[in-house]
């Protein structure tokens, strides 16, 4: 019981090794490249994370991912973006198209950066719980490196699409948005036939940028997806984040969001829409390091059928960081007694001068309201979906862009046509 | 735990870290060797004339302690405890059965009275030796309501000095009622049935590593049994001490509260000061059966440790009460002030129908204290309801970490929550930390949970301090208005104490 032995692997722990073993040849990048790679196998070797893992208490990754699919080559049928004129960056099957070209905008494929060994030091697991961060990096082929010019204000909406047909995909971007740029930034992970995905990003928003990034994951039923977004907010920055997830068997969105610079602020809406027998989890840390900083995060979950839904939000503000003004909230309707959630909002607070706060509620639709609803003459059943939508609706209508709220609000409406 | 006024004064004047029970009686001690194995516990019971029931219990706790590992998930930092380095029983020579108070050591004696102690009870104490008092049967006087009695309420005490319980008051007037409380020990031999029925009920004899230990090595603690239909007639109380060097105090409570009964209980706990940490490893069980109720509230000033971090008391504690009847009810109000290093979370087991459970708690860090204590609420029958208010004070180098769980099962349905745990913040070299862990398995659950860490505002402070009240009485007072909530939970006579004590416990954090 007291003895730490190497457990014996599960099927898709062995199947990971051995996809691994068959393709290291032929991914891209070598010498250093290579030992990152050798490096992050050898965690996973080591037994994908259990729920004795405090990061993963309640989704047990070795229990829960059974299917590693095989490599699929076949290529995806084009998207449209999301917002109407976007520069749309593709990856299809995990392969990097064409780049197209747009003011004060560059661009870069990661698979040409690690062909010629740059940009290492961004590979490997952050720490030992940081699987996502291992399994990335071991199959990594390819992604984009944006970079949006000092002091621009970007005239249509960037959109990073991550398209697939199946099988394994693993891809990065990495974006930087120059010192007082504004911009609109959307992430699409989507495909058409069931898959094990991991996605990284990495976003810099530098002193005095404004960014609205929004990531659309809609992956298909029986996918894997395992997601993890990486920010570091300047001087006088502001990141206001959205994340809406509505696919899905297995995933898991990590945010990790440094408010680094003395005077930034970090917005967090998200809306988690769980249905059939997805496990979703959103697991966010965020860390306020250094004075006069805020943040405000508010995640709403509609679960129903026999999904489970997790948040854990953790806000760490250091002793440096004085005046942080920092409230966290997860609220979520509980519409099946078969469905679950659970919620973990810590706050690891070292400095004294702050006003932070974290709420968190589980109910099931106001009886009350149903009766106003149903008193005026709607049916019981549109009152609910009436009631579920104003639920997620509000945080949507908090980002303040036309275009943006209504194409998300489409994307409820499609979601409220299949399950409502 | 003293509700003398005059104490909180003197002890201004003691030390730096404002630990006022910070002396150690000096009284002939007899004492196990230090270690852990067969033998020890096999001692152990031998000197309890346990039956051989009780000392199998124990031997197969040790057996599967010897499997565990020590948890390591606790917000806390210690060097690792050598549990061979520890004597695991020690007792007062001169008290061979806890209930004969004729023999005390007049050391043991003043050790009360330099406490105020317990509850008034010093003077029941200091009674034994009086010419003309004469001992009842059951070997407590007989002659003391008229000293009990103050403000009305009566308080019955078992006083748990290092390993052994050394004396139980009021038992006479308790039977008489129908209730038993007596040291475990005593209710080993005396209510075998009882005892057998119910330990380890609610805490396993293997629940966890601590728990288990216990198990092992378990040496008294309370015993307390309210019949069907009986409102206990007053409030019970343990007072524990730990005086001998390198011992570890274990104790066991164990609490039943049958159909309809109510009882109110109160503990109370201090360690003299030293060098060297010293190990307390208690397990609390609490059964209430249909429509019964049971407040258990805590004091608890274990010796924190010098202004260094130097010493101070391990505080590693299991408390869980099982609401097993329908329509029953736990309560767990605690202040905790003391120890180095504190792990602890009263939970409630919320199985009958329409039970309830209560937790609140205020926890006072200052100097270099780690506290990582919060509650559990497992809803698991119908309509079940909790309540959570947890008020958190770190100051100094302190930690003060909340951590608790609340969990509606699949077939719990209607379950209710609200937990409310707030932090306040005085100094920048402290943290203050909240981990809840939010778990609905059912649609109809309504949880509800908010959280808030600040600082006393400077405007409150300017207020106060407006008014000619000095920095440090005005920040007692804001933080007493803090923690009101919580107070108001606790039996009178104990507010006062816990309000004076929190007020110790934060002096010398500012300036």
């Amino acid at each position: 019981m007291n003895m730490h032995v190497t457990p014996q692997h599960t099927p898709a722990e062995k199947a990971l090794i051995d996809a691994f073993n068959a393709r290291v040849a032929d991914l891209p990048g070598d010498g250093m490249v290579t030992i990152k790679r050798d490096e992050a196998i050898d965690a996973i070797k080591a037994g994908l994370p259990t729920r004795h893992v405090e990061a993963w208490h309640y989704t047990d990754l070795r229990r829960l991912l059974t299917t590693v699919p095989a490599v699929s080559t076949s290529a995806p049928t084009v998207l449209e973006p999301l917002l109407a004129g976007s520069t749309v960056l593709r990856v299809s099957g995990g392969k990097t198209q064409d780049l197209p070209s747009a003011e004060g905008l560059s661009f870069i494929r990661l698979s040409d950066e690690l062909a010629e060994g740059r940009g290492i030091n961004a590979l490997g697991p952050t720490d030992a719980a940081d699987t996502i961060g291992a399994i990335n990096t071991a199959f990594v082929t390819d992604g984009y490196g944006v970079e949006i010019a000092e002091g621009v204000e970007l005239a249509a909406p960037l959109e990073m699409q991550n398209l697939h047909t199946g099988g394994q995909v693993h891809t990065r971007f990495g974006v930087n948005v120059g010192a007082g740029s504004k911009a609109v930034i959307v992430e699409r992970q989507t495909g058409q036939a069931s898959a094990l995905a991991s996605a990284i990003t990495t976003l810099s928003v530098r002193d005095g940028a404004e960014v609205l990034y929004l990531i659309v994951q809609e992956q298909p039923e029986g996918s894997s997806h395992l997601g993890q977004f990486r920010a570091t907010i300047g001087k006088d920055a502001k990141l206001t984040l959205f994340i809406m997830n509505a696919g899905g068997k297995l995933v898991r969105q990590e945010i990790v969001v440094d408010a680094a610079g003395d005077g930034c602020d970090f917005q967090l809406r998200g809306v988690n829409l769980l249905a059939g027998d997805t496990h979703t989890d959103v697991t966010m840390v965020l860390d306020h390091s250094s004075p006069n900083t805020g943040s405000r995060e508010v995640i709403r979950n509609v679960v129903t059928d026999r999904a489970k839904g997790v948040f854990q939000g953790r806000i760490n503000v250091h002793q440096i960081a004085q005046k942080t003004d920092a409230k966290m909230a997860c609220n979520t309707l509980l519409l099946s007694d078969d469905a679950d959630f659970s919620a973990k909002p810590e706050l690891e607070i070292f400095a004294d001068d702050v006003a932070c706060g974290h709420g968190a509620t589980v109910t099931d639709i106001n009886e009350d309201h149903l009766f106003y609803l149903m008193a005026r003459g709607v049916p019981e059943k549109a009152g609910r979906g009436l009631l579920v939508k104003a639920f997620l609706a509000e945080v949507i209508e908090e980002l303040e862009n036309e275009a943006v709220i209504e194409a998300l609000e489409a994307k409820l409406d499609a979601w409220f046509v299949l399950h409502g | 735990m003293p509700a003398v006024q005059e104490t909180i004064d003197q002890v201004r004047l003691i030390d730096v870290d404002q630990y006022k029970y910070g002396f150690e009686t000096e009284i002939e001690m007899d004492k196990a060797p230090k270690g852990l194995n067969e033998d020890i516990i096999r001692f152990i019971s031998a000197k309890k004339n346990e039956p051989q029931w009780m000392l199998d219990w124990r031997l197969d706790a040790f057996e599967r302690w010897k499997t565990q590992e020590e948890p390591t998930w606790a917000r806390v930092d210690y060097p690792k405890i050598d549990f061979q380095d520890i004597h695991y029983y020690a007792a007062p020579r001169s008290t061979p059965g806890p209930t004969s108070l004729a023999e005390v050591d007049p050391e043991l004696l003043r050790t009360y009275e330099k406490l105020g102690i317990p509850l008034r009870e010093q003077e029941i104490l200091a009674g034994v030796k009086k010419p003309g008092h004469e001992e009842s049967e059951d070997g407590v006087l007989a002659d003391t309501e008229s000293l009990n009695v103050t403000g009305g309420r009566r308080v019955a005490v078992d006083a748990v000095f290092d390993s052994v319980s050394v004396v139980t008051t009021f038992k006479k007037e308790l039977a008489k009622a129908g209730v038993i409380f007596c040291s475990i020990s005593e209710a080993i031999r005396e209510h075998p049935e009882l005892v057998k029925k119910y330990l380890g009920s609610v805490v396993p004899a293997s629940d966890n590593y601590y728990a288990t230990l216990n198990s092992a090595v378990f040496t008294d603690g309370s015993f307390v049994f309210v019949p069907k239909g009986v409102r206990c007639p007053m409030e019970l109380s343990t007072y524990f001490r730990i005086n001998e060097k390198n011992t570890g105090q274990f104790e066991r409570t164990l609490i039943i509260a049958e159909e309809g009964a109510y009882v109110s209980y109160l503990e109370g706990c201090t360690a003299p000061q030293r060098d060297e940490n010293q190990l307390h490893a208690a397990v609390v069980e609490l059964v209430a059966l249909d429509d019964a109720e049971i407040k258990y509230s805590t004091v608890q000033n274990w010796y924190p440790g010098d202004a260094q971090g130097k010493g101070g008391i391990y505080n590693f504690v299991t408390k869980r009460g099982d609401c097993r009847g329908d329509r029953s009810k736990i309560s767990w109000t605690q202040v905790e002030t003391g120890s180095a290093i504190t792990w602890k979370y009263p939970s409630c087991i919320l199985r009958g129908d329409d039970s309830r459970g209560e937790f609140y708690s205020i926890a006072v860090s200052n100097g270099y204290q780690q506290i990582d204590s919060g509650t559990k609420m497992l809803h698991l029958g119908k309509n079940t309801s909790s309540r959570i208010i947890s008020k958190g004070i770190a100051a100094g180098f302190s930690q003060n970490t909340y951590r608790g769980q609340v969990s509606a099962h699949r077939k719990a349905t209607n379950a209710r929550n609200f937990t409310q745990c707030d932090s306040l913040l005085i100094g920048d070299r402290c943290g203050a930390h909240t981990v809840p862990y939010i778990e609905a398995k059912n649609a109809t659950t309504q949880f509800e949970h908010e959280a808030t860490t600040s600082k006393i505002s400077d405007d409150q402070k300017f207020y106060v301090m407006q008014r000619g009240i000095p920095e440090e009485e005005a920040i007692a007072l804001i933080v007493n208005g803090f923690v009101k909530d919580v107070i108001q939970e606790l039996p009178m006579e104990f507010a006062v104490e816990a309000q004076k004590l929190i007020g110790i416990s934060l002096e010398g954090s500012v300036g």
